[in-house]
């Protein structure tokens, strides 16, 4: 399977089929049936949810230029209010402004906003003509209008239920962060040991936070990092030093409280020599049928010295209209090991960039990442991992189910292995699920290779579950459907068995069947020729 | 029909089985037995579960052919070992057997209880109560033991006209089983074979074959990876699952399996053929002299009666 791309019909029977191929990258669509769609359905080359959101629907040729793109007016707009070049950051600068009552700030996050603040005054957003952001169009994001609540009108008690539903049992600490600030109220720490420390920036040791607040998200970060920086109220700080191990995971919850349309929760993480953590960041809707349009915009630093050991876990199952930008920067030193684990079901738009830098030898790397895409929601991960030291390892794993034929999953991991980086071990592989026809996957796992004595591989699979779990059922005297039922719902429990907490895995798995509730598991998917 | 010599009439009577008996009156297997065509007198008393004719296959992806012509009748309450070199085509033969995709089978015909086995489908064979058990038992992380234990047994007895069985009624079906294999309850909460061992993936497999209640078992390499402790438990388990009407083909390299599990008759296998078969002492032979004694053994019988055969 490895390093193998299943076969797909030729370019001329998609385009005849009414499918557009998009050269590039690895991109490809469920099956076609132009049979026994019903004719409006297959008519439009786009789905009308794609068009609204403007996104080009995976074209690049003469329909992209006819179709608007939200945010070009205001990139076009040029240098509005206050000298900014981008309407929609001045939009939220203006937001944002610090008034007169409001308390003051400590000072790293002071610097770190006002560095950032004028950064963005000649930065733009970017749009699908930015490479980096060709499959994701930021638009209806961009459209959303800032608007930040006072703390004092968050509904206390609808918060503390929310927290109350979102646990993990054997969790050492609980960390609430409500539109972005750390709730003293709702976070316990009682589990942690003393020489720890978890908490907001505003109790934290400052001096030795102001080394690295904002450093990695300066020289590394995406415009949605800077434009954290310059609006995070509150830094959520995990300090672990040397020697000290936690072996109970900190639990972290992010709510919107509903009231503000846009937060910046951000959080640092720094553990010294030999420091081991686990900490789970966990997004979530203030409500089940909350339908405002919000945008979650978080970033987090991590920082693992020599030998450091760290599990990060990151979970979005935020509403429906979330639009929800994460950041994740990494600094690993000699030995360290750094282990991402993913579920990202809920939100609208959703994308992760994550970005690992290695700082010594022998460091090892692992991602796991699991995304399910069903109706209007496009889940995006672009990873970047830099080897510049010998003997390092690195295993990626992106597993992505797309279940609706106006969801999408956008898929761009990338790993350097420098010339330096003698002997390093490098996996990376992805397999996609496409379950319904239209349903689209734009995937580009990518292994650049400068050093001559390393191990590499990688692969990506598109629409097909493993032959021999399907057979392992058969030979059991499950039917095939039956078998493909049980094997798509359990698609991602490859990444999220990681972890062992069974309320976690619960909440997951809730969500994974409910998005999969009504959806057709074809027969088989590939294989079939595609009508003319 | 191939009758093999092998069936002692000793060891079929102190199963308790009648020495003749007309087929109308048998209750247990009236459903096949009403395609098979009316012989009134059977003279051995096991039915033949399973026959294999001149079987030759191949691989699907690259046209190699690995076996060229198998010839095996296993009778009800028989045990059968098979043996033989690396790639003689020992393992094909069982994946043949229940259909596994990889092989194509170009010719020949396999009838089992009296239907063809290879106009069926891989599930269909299983719930017919054919079972494999796999070399190296693939992982399904997400799903749990007791529910694809339940899967499995349910299609299985919904082919068998029984009540399909709700999760609690078949933690009660499925309890005395693993204490009868002496197996850990935790091992419905896992996942299927994920981070198992060795010896708890084949320790698995037993389990299986135990819930589906299989008319044959066809254990490919059941031993490979075992220490001497779980082989000896692995072993009992399947001789405990043996029933009367029940047969087992096992594939083995080692004699080690046949002293714990006593077959009827061993086959020696080579370039996808059964070249010799004979009883227990054939894998007395093999251990001693390896598959040279097999064929020195051979020339001499060939020397012996040049004519008959």
């Amino acid at each position: 399977m490895l390093g193998h791309l299943p076969e797909v019909a030729s370019q001329q029977a998609y385009r005849q089929a009414g499918q557009h191929f998009v050269p590039g990258p690895a991109c490809f669509s469920g099956r076609q049936h132009p049979g026994t769609l019903p004719q409006q359905t297959r008519k439009g080359g786009l789905s009308p949810s794609l068009q609204c959101w403007g996104i080009s629907g995976g074209q690049r040729s003469p329909r992209l230029h006819a179709l608007p793109v939200l945010n070009s007016s205001a990139v076009t707009d040029g240098a509005a209010a206050g000298g900014t070049e981008d309407k929609w950051i001045a939009r939220v600068l203006a937001e944002f402004q610090p008034s007169d009552e409001s308390p003051p700030l400590p000072y790293p996050l002071e610097a770190m906003q006002t560095e950032c603040t004028s950064a963005l005054r000649t930065q733009r957003m970017p749009t699908t003509r930015n490479e980096e952001y060709r499959f994701t169009d930021v638009g209806p994001l961009l459209q959303i209008q800032p608007q930040v609540a006072s703390p004092l009108d968050v509904d206390g008690e609808a918060v503390a239920a929310v927290s109350e539903a979102h646990s993990i049992k054997v969790a050492a600490a609980k960390i609430v962060v409500i539109d972005g600030v750390v709730s003293d109220q709702l976070s316990s720490t009682e589990g942690l040991p003393h020489q720890a420390f978890v908490g907001s920036l505003r109790d934290a040791p400052l001096d030795l936070m102001a080394q690295y607040l904002g450093q990695q998200a300066r020289t590394r970060g995406s415009p949605f990092a800077i434009v954290n920086g310059a609006t995070a109220q509150d830094v959520l700080c995990v300090y672990v030093p040397d020697g000290v191990h936690l072996d109970k995971p900190i639990h972290v919850l992010y709510i919107p409280s509903g009231h503000s349309t846009m937060a910046a929760p951000r959080l640092l993480c720094v553990l010294g020599t030999d420091a081991a953590a686990e900490v789970i960041e966990e997004f979530v809707s203030p409500a089940t049928d909350f339908s405002t349009p919000h945008v979650t915009n978080a970033l987090a630093e991590m920082e693992l010295a020599q030998g450091a050991r760290l599990k990060h876990g990151y979970v979005c199952l935020e509403g429906r209209q979330a639009m929800h930008m994460k950041g994740t920067l990494v600094r690993q030193a000699a030995s360290s090991t750094y282990k991402l684990t993913e579920a990202r079901l809920g939100g609208r738009l959703t994308r992760q960039d994550v970005n690992v830098a290695q700082e010594g030898e022998e460091t090892r790397t692992e991602m796991r990442s699991f995304l399910l895409c069903g109706d209007r929601q496009l889940h995006d991960l672009h990873s970047k991992l830099r080897l510049e030291h010998p003997r390092g390892t690195a295993d990626q794993l992106h597993k992505c189910i797309v279940a609706a034929g106006t969801g999408r999953g956008v898929f761009d991991g990338n790993v350097r292995v420098e010339q330096k980086a003698q002997k390093t071990d490098a996996g990376q592989l992805s397999r996609n699920l496409l379950l319904v026809p239209r349903a689209t996957v734009n995937v580009k796992p990518n292994l650049q290779i400068v050093a001559d004595d390393v191990k590499c591989t990688h692969g990506c699979a598109v629409s097909d579950l493993e032959e021999d779990q399907l057979f392992y059922f058969r030979a059991r005297g499950v039917d095939s459907a039956t078998a493909r039922r049980v094997l798509v719902y359990s698609f991602g429990a490859e990444v999220t068995t990681e972890w062992p907490y069974q309320q976690l895995r619960d909440r997951i798995q809730s969500a994974v069947d409910l998005a999969l509730a009504n959806v057709p598991i074809m027969e088989s998917i590939e294989s079939e020729p595609v009508e003319v | 029909m191939y009758t093999s010599s092998l069936h002692s009439r000793h060891c079929h009577i102190q199963r308790g089985a009648p020495f003749w008996r007309p087929l109308g009156i048998r209750q247990k297997h009236t459903r096949w037995c009403k395609m098979q065509r009316f012989d009134t007198v059977r003279v051995f008393a096991g039915e033949v579960l399973l026959e294999v004719k001149d079987l030759e296959a191949k691989v699907a992806e690259t046209g190699q052919m690995i076996l060229r012509g198998v010839n095996l009748t296993v009778r009800e309450g028989e045990t059968h070992a098979i043996m033989g070199t690396n790639g003689s085509g020992k393992s094909t033969l069982s994946k043949c057997l229940v259909g596994h995709p990889d092989y194509e089978v170009t010719s020949g015909t396999v009838t089992y209880k009296g239907q063809n086995l290879l106009d069926l489908e891989p599930e269909e064979r299983a719930r017919a109560g054919l079972f494999m058990s796999f070399q190296s038992p693939v992982e399904v992380p997400g799903v749990s033991n007791s529910d694809f234990l339940r899967l499995a047994a349910n299609a299985r007895r919904k082919q068998l006209g029984q009540e399909e069985l709700g999760p609690l009624e078949f933690y009660g079906y499925v309890m005395p089983k693993l204490a009868a294999l002496k197996m850990n309850p935790d091992f419905l909460n896992r996942d299927v074979n994920a981070n198992f061992s060795g010896g708890e993936k084949k320790r698995n497999e037993i389990l299986q074959l135990s819930v589906l209640e299989a008319d044959i078992a066809v254990l490919d390499e059941i031993d490979s990876g075992l220490d001497i402790d779980a082989l000896r438990d692995v072993a009992d388990a399947v001789n405990s699952l043996k029933r009367p009407n029940s047969a087992t083909l096992m594939v083995t390299h080692y004699k080690r399996l046949l002293n714990y599990v006593v077959p009827e008759a061993v086959h020696i296998m080579e370039a996808g053929k059964i070249i010799y078969s004979g009883g227990i002492e054939v894998a007395d032979i093999l251990e001693q002299d390896g598959y040279e004694g097999i064929k020195s053994r051979m020339r001499e019988e060939a020397s012996k009666q040049p004519v008959s055969a």
